[in-house]
């Protein structure tokens, strides 16, 4: 009996002490909250394994500065500037037999952008207005919100034909129905909320009318009317003078220089003798 | 007698002499307009093809296939276009063809499907960009004889200078108005060609059919026949003429290669994106500048017309041949250069192109000539760029494409040199059309004296 005890309570320690003896890889800090620039260090204790190297991963891609062959246990991470481009999930990973990582989440607040400031609908058509977001962690909540003079109206979705609202994570579209002059031209500005705060960005929505072109158009018919008239109407009062050219020119005699307004007609003919 | 045939000459004089006729330079305007609002239109409408690309959802080559139908519809019509003038009034050919070519882009504001767009802006416009162009042509062509070049080259100059304008207008309608409403627009700028045509003074009719036929209904050959003349297809059977009008089918062949993939190759030899754009638009500045400096230097009647153009083609050529060589030195200064050349002397021959048919063909055929002209020479350009395309596809450079092109150029100016009389220092006397209607006669006469005085000039000038 006693000997069972002792071989269970060796086996046990063993169990433990082979537990105790896995890599643990300490974090500092264990992660970066809305802060400006950070150094992010992975520290690697209780490891007999040997160390072939290490590196740092971003969102699962390679940073190349951060690839070393040393076989320290201790590496560190330089972020100098982290904007929304720079967050996300690094891990240090140590070239163990086997990999050992660890993870350290850098978070901002949402980057929330759109690619059209300015969008243009065509009245009684639909207008569709998209806002697109970046960083970690990406936005939960997405609102909608129409300003009008200062004065902010929130959209809500569902509540009528005219607004639609599609989101996702990384975007969010806004639809309006038959869109009307009167209404809706105006700046719309779409939120994007995470754990750690609200971004936004203003889009300026601009309803073109249907009959718009049709007054450039009108003008331009009225400018070529009115040329071709001209025309026409010079023309009809050139004819007589030509008209009697024609006469003159049959009865007077080849060399006469009688008739002072022929003068360039008589003057070619000397020339053609 | 003798009293009517000078004061008819006269008459004609006044009709047909540039400089002096004061209804001769409204013309070129005409021909400017005219020519900016049909090939300066067709340019630039690369603006809605963005467009269209989104709405209609469709790839870029089936939107490509637009503006492909509209050119081949200019130049298959183009025959149809001289021979209504010949039939009947060229100022109402005009009129209309500019009316159709502003109803195809009105209509084609309200397309739904690309089919409407194949159609209207294809098709329709097509057929009124051809009733259009040649007639304007040969109008100018018929009455302007001593600064026949130079007013060829001022209408033509206006393909170029108005591209620089069009471009960024477009943008900016298809901005404001958003392409239905930019289409509306250009719909009636394109009405403008009315007035333009407004301006050819009604003829008299010295080509119809003398003889009244007592039957009431002409016979089907006797109306084929008739057809046939209007559209001057006897033509085609007289050797000074096909050789002329394969000389000018090989060039075009070759003459749109460059524009085609000048900025494709630059980029190629390794020169940035600004750098091979601003090739091209020095190429097209100089392009300008040549159709006006050829068109006033070839009227100045030192040389004739015929070698003048035979000297820009070979140089075109030769400037096509020699531009994959200098990029691919590397030396961005020596591409420009040849394409600063190139431009010029491609510019230079357009102008005089046209200038040269009613030396061979006599001033009263000019219309059907330019017309027929216009079909044979579209097959030349269909030929000549998926050509090039497929010798880029197969060696993986531009070199043998340009090569090829330069070559086409070159061996269209050496059939140009085998037109009779080539050799010669003056033009030969231009043929007439044989007629068996005195009245007919007279006037052959005159306008025969008519086309002599430009080679009477020249003759002037060697001595």
């Amino acid at each position: 009996m006693k000997l069972l005890w002792a071989v269970s309570a060796l086996l046990l320690c063993c169990w433990r002490a082979s537990a105790s003896t896995a890599p643990n890889i300490i974090t500092e800090p264990s992660e970066v909250v809305n802060q400006t620039s950070a150094v992010l260090s992975c520290n690697l204790t209780e490891s007999s394994l040997p160390i072939k190297g290490s590196h740092w991963m971003h969102n699962g891609k390679l940073v190349d500065s951060s690839m070393s062959t040393d076989a320290t246990p201790y590496t560190t991470l330089r972020l100098d500037k982290i904007t929304h481009s720079s967050s996300g999930k690094y891990e240090c990973v140590f070239m163990t037999d086997p990999e050992v990582k660890q993870t350290i989440e850098v978070k901002t607040l949402p980057h929330v952008s759109t690619h059209k400031h300015s969008e243009h609908g065509n009245e009684n058509d639909k207008g569709v207005m998209v806002c697109d977001s970046h960083g970690y962690p990406l936005p939960t909540d997405w609102t909608w919100v129409k300003e009008v003079d200062g004065i902010q109206t929130p959209i809500i979705n569902g509540t009528s034909d005219k607004y639609e609202i599609k989101s996702t994570p990384n975007k969010t579209t806004l639809t309006i129905n038959d869109l009307s002059i009167n209404t809706d031209i105006g700046d719309y500005i779409c939120f994007g909320t995470n754990e750690l705060g609200t971004s936004h960005d203003k889009i300026h929505l601009r309803v073109r009318s249907r009959l718009a072109a049709l007054w450039p158009f009108l003008g331009i018919v009225a400018e070529v009317i009115i040329l071709v008239a001209i025309i026409f109407i010079y023309e009809k009062r050139r004819k007589p003078d030509e008209v009697t050219d024609d006469d003159d020119s049959g009865a007077a005699p080849l060399k006469s220089n009688s008739n002072a307004n022929h003068k360039d007609k008589n003057v070619r003919q000397r020339n053609s003798n | 007698m003798t009293n009517h045939k000078p004061e008819a000459k006269s008459r004609s004089d006044e009709a047909a002499e540039g400089p002096d006729g004061g209804w001769s330079w409204p013309l070129v305007g005409a021909l400017f307009v005219s020519t900016s609002l049909v090939f300066g239109l067709m340019r630039s409408l690369g603006v809605f093809f963005v467009e269209f690309v989104q709405y209609f959802e469709e790839s870029a080559q089936a939107i490509s296939w637009i503006s492909s139908t509209g050119l081949a519809a200019q130049q298959f019509f183009s025959p149809l276009g001289a021979a209504l003038c010949n039939a009947y009034d060229t100022r109402v050919v005009v009129m209309t063809g500019g009316f159709l070519a502003g109803l195809g882009f009105i209509l084609a504001s309200q397309a739904t499907c690309l089919v409407h767009l194949y159609l209207s802006m294809g098709l329709i416009s097509g057929l009124g960009w051809g009733l259009v162009f040649t007639p304007m042509v040969a109008t100018v062509v018929a009455n302007i004889t001593r600064r026949r070049a130079l007013a060829l080259g001022l209408g033509f100059s206006s393909i170029g200078i108005v591209s620089f304008i069009f471009n960024p207008l477009f943008q900016f309608l298809v901005e404001t108005y958003a392409w239905r409403g930019a289409l509306l627009i250009l719909g009636g700028l394109s009405l403008n060609i009315v007035p333009c045509g407004a301006l050819i003074r009604p003829q008299r009719r010295p080509k119809a059919p003398e003889k009244v036929d007592s039957e009431s209904r002409p016979s089907c050959a006797e109306v084929l026949q008739r057809v046939a003349s209007y559209v001057e297809l006897p033509l085609l059977m007289e050797r000074p003429y096909l050789t002329y009008t394969s000389a000018v089918t090989l060039l075009n062949v070759g003459y749109f290669v460059p524009y085609f993939h000048l900025v494709a190759h630059s980029r190629q030899a390794g020169f940035s994106d600004y750098q091979s754009a601003f090739v091209m638009s020095a190429a097209g500045a100089t392009d300008i500048l040549g159709r006006v400096a050829s068109g006033w230097f070839s009227d100045l009647g030192k040389f004739r017309l015929l070698h003048l153009l035979t000297l820009w083609t070979g140089l075109a050529g030769v400037f096509i041949m020699l531009l994959p060589v200098s990029s691919v030195f590397g030396s961005y200064a020596a591409l420009m250069v040849i394409s600063l050349l190139y431009g010029f002397c491609s510019g230079a021959m357009t102008s005089l192109v046209f200038a040269v048919v009613p030396m061979i063909v006599g001033v009263e055929r000019v219309m059907g000539a330019l017309g027929l002209l216009q079909l044979i020479e579209s097959g030349a350009g269909l030929l000549g760029t998926p050509l090039s395309g497929l010798l880029k596809d197969v060696t993986g450079n531009y070199i043998a494409s340009f090569m090829v092109a330069g070559g086409f150029v070159v061996l269209g100016t050496l059939t140009m040199t085998t037109l009779p009389h080539y050799f010669s220092c003056t033009d030969p006397p231009s043929p007439r059309r044989r007629s068996h209607d005195d009245n007919d006669k007279s006037l052959h006469f005159e306008l025969e004296q008519i086309s002599r005085s430009p080679s009477d000039a020249g003759h002037r000038g060697v001595q």
